[in-house]
């Protein structure tokens, strides 16, 4: 076997290794990312799934406990609404008003139990016209 | 009226840079022909005016932003009466339309830099780089003129502007943005350099002398930008981690890791004249892909930290990317007879194979990464439904493809370019291979478990002992008499081999701190009342009191704790929530002690009228050896770019190289009994030098 042909064994044994590890990761990682209304559309193909939501913190929504690990406020779809109660890190920017991604499960009781929040990033790349 | 003034002045100097920079791309081509060499000096002076043109706007912008002029429709949105100065000017490259005016500025200042600083007239080659890079430039300023103007105009003017976002309040914010621009930047001129030779077809070793500085100066300035924004997100967004996968972090890795990859194929190019294609095609797509960074941040098509934004701009720099994946399609095609390799891979365990594995690697993540990134629109084109991966996707592919990488850099030292090792050299490979086995007994020992870590340890001491190794060698067999005489000339005459073992021993700190902080952090998370001590991770953490403090712009909550550390001296750490007033918003600052075996990193939640508060605990192993990686290989590109001193004195003559291995070996063992017994082995006369240019030790260029 030549050294080019090693090479190119070695580059497909990494290669294929690489897509098995890949698939691994993303089998226990995926989430189904859906809008308010998506979810609200279709909840019985995503219950029980894992699942990332975005919307906007409805006004007079959001409550945060005193210690700062868990809250509940209402996702704010195009035409509907979610109601979310989550644990976790919460973002030092949630506040009403602003988009949010939640990560987390829709319960059979339509709330969505969130384990983590994501804001709007504090460089606002906003159309200019 | 004088803001009203200054903003038509800013507008009209934005269009007049538009006009000057799409006629100078448009002169620069025509003169890329000797035979219309009359246009070069049209092309010349109408990017000098562009350039200072679009250096009027910048400085109106930030003069604006300093004087606080909410006449500017992009200073009330991001800037506020109690802003600092400095973080003023740092909403210049915060906003859609400053970040663009700033990439913009730097594109257009190292355009000059690349035309006025060599020493050479521009030749058709250069023009034709010039013509590109004018014609990029030429893109970013018609984004800024059609669809982002940073000299808007207030519809109303505030009386107070919407200030600028808590956590953006950072120094590394005052950096890190910037410096990724200018790395999106210096990108360009590698890629105008390797398209103008092949529309030329000028494939020779000209091109490569000329991109190589600035492909380093780029990849350095690139690594540096992605460094301190993981330091950033580290100290500022408290979450206990400085890499989330996040969208925009891949964005700015992606065209990093292709640059590592095009850095080395280049290299194996003029060494061995093969890779071509490989490399060519690795220049569009790192540059592409500095596109790709720029479409994730503004199409707002993903959720991300980032980018919650939504603009047309991020779809035209898609378009960008697309036509120049093209464009590099087309062109490796075209000049595909010159791009045939000059040479074979003849032996299997060589540089040029090091190279090559490692750059099979470098793409794997890189597309593995990019296809994760992007991983929302190709699941809602293939399956109907919008899927997102998470950070053990890349993970998992982090693990195989950077044991891979740590491998091949480990090994290249000891191997040659087109050649089987030495015997020397075989056997300093078998002695760091030993060493390497006994690191990793002695780790599993140490109570190391995981795998990867015991392999991490085993190669990084395989590499050190190999750099070494191969460091003493060249010392020892070039000048035994005199070592420090050799060392320094060795380090003078190779200096590109050596900064590149330097980068390399930065890179190894980097995976070290990588695997040490992945595989070894631990949380916890506890409330503790005022007074309470807690026990965790041999740490005794006792809450002395909670201190609330009003400042002018916010309110600072802080808990001070005094931590006891398993017998080390005491210390205090004050992490605290700010409240900013004028956005009404919380941000957490976290309270970090570092040291060489980790960092211990406290995340105050809140606190309650009673005194008690909510903590997490974080403990990060090898954290400091991860900045200290990045630096050091940020600082080896430095000092490759930095320029060389002239020769002044005479040099010793000195006895040329031997050959064979039982007689290195001799020299080796006499040398390690100098250097245990000083005394021994005096310096000798000094005899004539005869330098003989050898592949597999590259001079200085």
């Amino acid at each position: 076997m030549t050294p080019t042909h090693r090479l190119c064994a070695g580059g497909i044994v990494i290669t294929v290794a690489t897509t098995f590890l890949a698939y691994l990761g993303a089998s226990s990682s995926w989430q189904y990312y859906v809008s308010v209304d998506e979810l609200l559309a279709d909840s019985e193909s995503f219950r029980n799934s894992r699942i990332r939501i975005s919307g906007e913190v409805a006004p007079d929504s959001l409550h945060i406990a005193p210690d700062r690990s868990q809250g509940t406020f209402v996702l704010q779809g195009a035409s509907s609404e979610l109601a979310v109660k989550f644990t976790g890190p919460i973002p030092d920017n949630l506040a009403e008003g602003i988009d949010v991604v939640v990560e987390g499960c829709l319960q059979s009781t339509g709330i969505v139990q969130g384990n983590k929040v994501l804001t709007r990033c504090a460089s606002k790349y906003s159309s200019g016209r | 009226m004088y803001g009203v003034t200054v903003l038509v002045f800013g507008q009209i100097c934005l269009l007049g840079a538009f006009v000057a920079s799409g006629f100078s791309a448009f002169v620069s081509f025509v003169g890329c022909n000797d035979e219309r060499r009359a246009f070069r000096k049209y092309g010349l002076y109408s990017s000098v005016v562009s350039y200072v043109l679009l250096t009027f706007v910048i400085l109106v912008l930030v003069l604006a932003l300093l004087t606080k002029d909410f006449r500017f429709a992009y200073v009330a949105q991001y800037c506020s009466q109690l802003l600092p100065w400095y973080y003023g000017v740092s909403a210049l490259w915060v906003g859609q339309s400053g970040s663009l005016l700033l990439w913009a500025w730097f594109l257009g200042s190292l355009a000059m830099i690349f035309r006025f600083a060599t020493s050479e007239k521009a030749d058709g080659l250069k023009e034709c780089a010039f013509g590109l890079l004018m014609a990029n430039y030429c893109f970013l300023i018609a984004t800024m003129v059609f669809a982002a103007d940073p000299m808007a105009q207030s519809i109303a003017i505030p009386g107070e502007g919407a200030g600028l976002s808590p956590l953006l309040q950072h120094p590394a914010m005052l950096i890190h943005p910037p410096i990724v621009f200018l790395g999106y930047a210096a990108w360009t001129i590698p890629f105008a350099i390797i398209t103008a030779a092949l529309i030329s077809g000028r494939l020779d070793a000209s091109w490569i002398q000329q991109a190589r500085p600035w492909a380093i100066f780029a990849w350095a300035v690139l690594g540096a930008g992605v460094l301190l924004g993981a330091e950033w997100a580290y100290e500022e967004l408290g979450w206990g981690g400085y890499w989330g996968w996040d969208p925009v972090e891949n964005g700015s890795l992606i065209p990093w890791l292709l640059g590592t990859a095009f850095m080395h194929t280049l290299m194996t190019w003029r060494c061995r004249g093969i890779l071509k294609k490989t490399t060519v095609a690795l220049a569009v797509a790192t540059f592409a892909m500095c596109n790709f960074a720029t479409f994730l941040t503004r199409s707002g098509i993903f959720s991300s930290l980032h980018a919650f934004s939504q603009s047309p701009i991020g779809w035209l720099f898609l378009a960008l990317m697309i036509v120049l994946a093209l464009a590099g399609v087309f062109l490796i095609y075209l000049r595909r007879a010159k791009l045939a390799a000059d040479n074979k891979i003849s032996v299997f365990f060589s540089r040029e194979v090091m190279v090559a594995m490692s750059t099979i690697a470098l793409l794997l993540l890189a597309i593995v990464t990019c296809l994760g990134t992007l991983s929302v629109a190709l699941s809602d084109a293939i399956v109907g439904h919008k899927i997102i991966v998470g950070p053990p996707f890349y993970n998992y592919v982090l693990i195989p493809t950077g044991l891979l990488v740590l491998m091949a850099t480990a090994l290249a030292p000891l191997l040659r370019w087109g050649a089987s090792p030495s015997a020397t050299e075989k056997r300093m490979l078998f002695g760091s291979a030993a060493a390497s086995g006994f690191a990793m007994l002695a780790a599993v020992g140490w109570g190391v478990k995981h795998f990867v870590s015991i392999t991490v340890i085993g190669i990084v001491v395989f590499a050190i002992i190999a750099l070494v190794s191969s460091l003493c060698f060249d010392v020892l067999r070039r000048y035994p008499n005199n070592y420090w005489e050799s060392l320094r000339r060795c380090m003078r005459e190779k200096r590109n081999l050596y900064t590149g073992f330097l980068i390399h021993l930065g890179f190894f700190g980097l995976a070290i701190g990588i695997t040490g902080s992945s595989l070894g952090a631990r949380r916890h998370q506890v409330d503790i009342q005022q007074g309470q001590t807690v026990e965790w991770a041999g740490r005794s953490i006792c809450l002395v009191e909670v201190i609330d403090r009003e400042l002018p712009d916010k309110f600072i909550a802080e808990a001070v704790l005094d931590i006891s550390d398993n017998g080390n001296e005491p210390f205090t750490l004050t992490p605290a929530q700010h409240l900013h007033r004028l956005q009404n918003e919380w941000t957490t600052e976290v309270a970090i002690k570092s040291d060489w075996d980790g960092d211990f990193y406290v995340i105050l939640h809140g606190s309650s009228e009673e005194g008690q508060v909510s903590l997490t605990l974080v403990e990060n192993p090898m954290m400091r050896w991860l900045w200290l990686g990045g630096v050091t290989m940020t600082l080896g590109a430095v000092i490759s770019l930095w320029p060389k001193l002239r020769r002044t004195k005479k040099h010793r003559s000195l006895q040329p190289p031997r050959q064979g291995s039982r007689e290195d070996l001799r020299l080796v063992v006499e040398s390690a009994t100098r250097i245990a017994n000083p005394e021994i082995g005096a310096p000798g006369n000094p005899r004539k030098h005869r330098q003989r240019r050898n592949i597999n030790e590259p001079t200085a260029t």
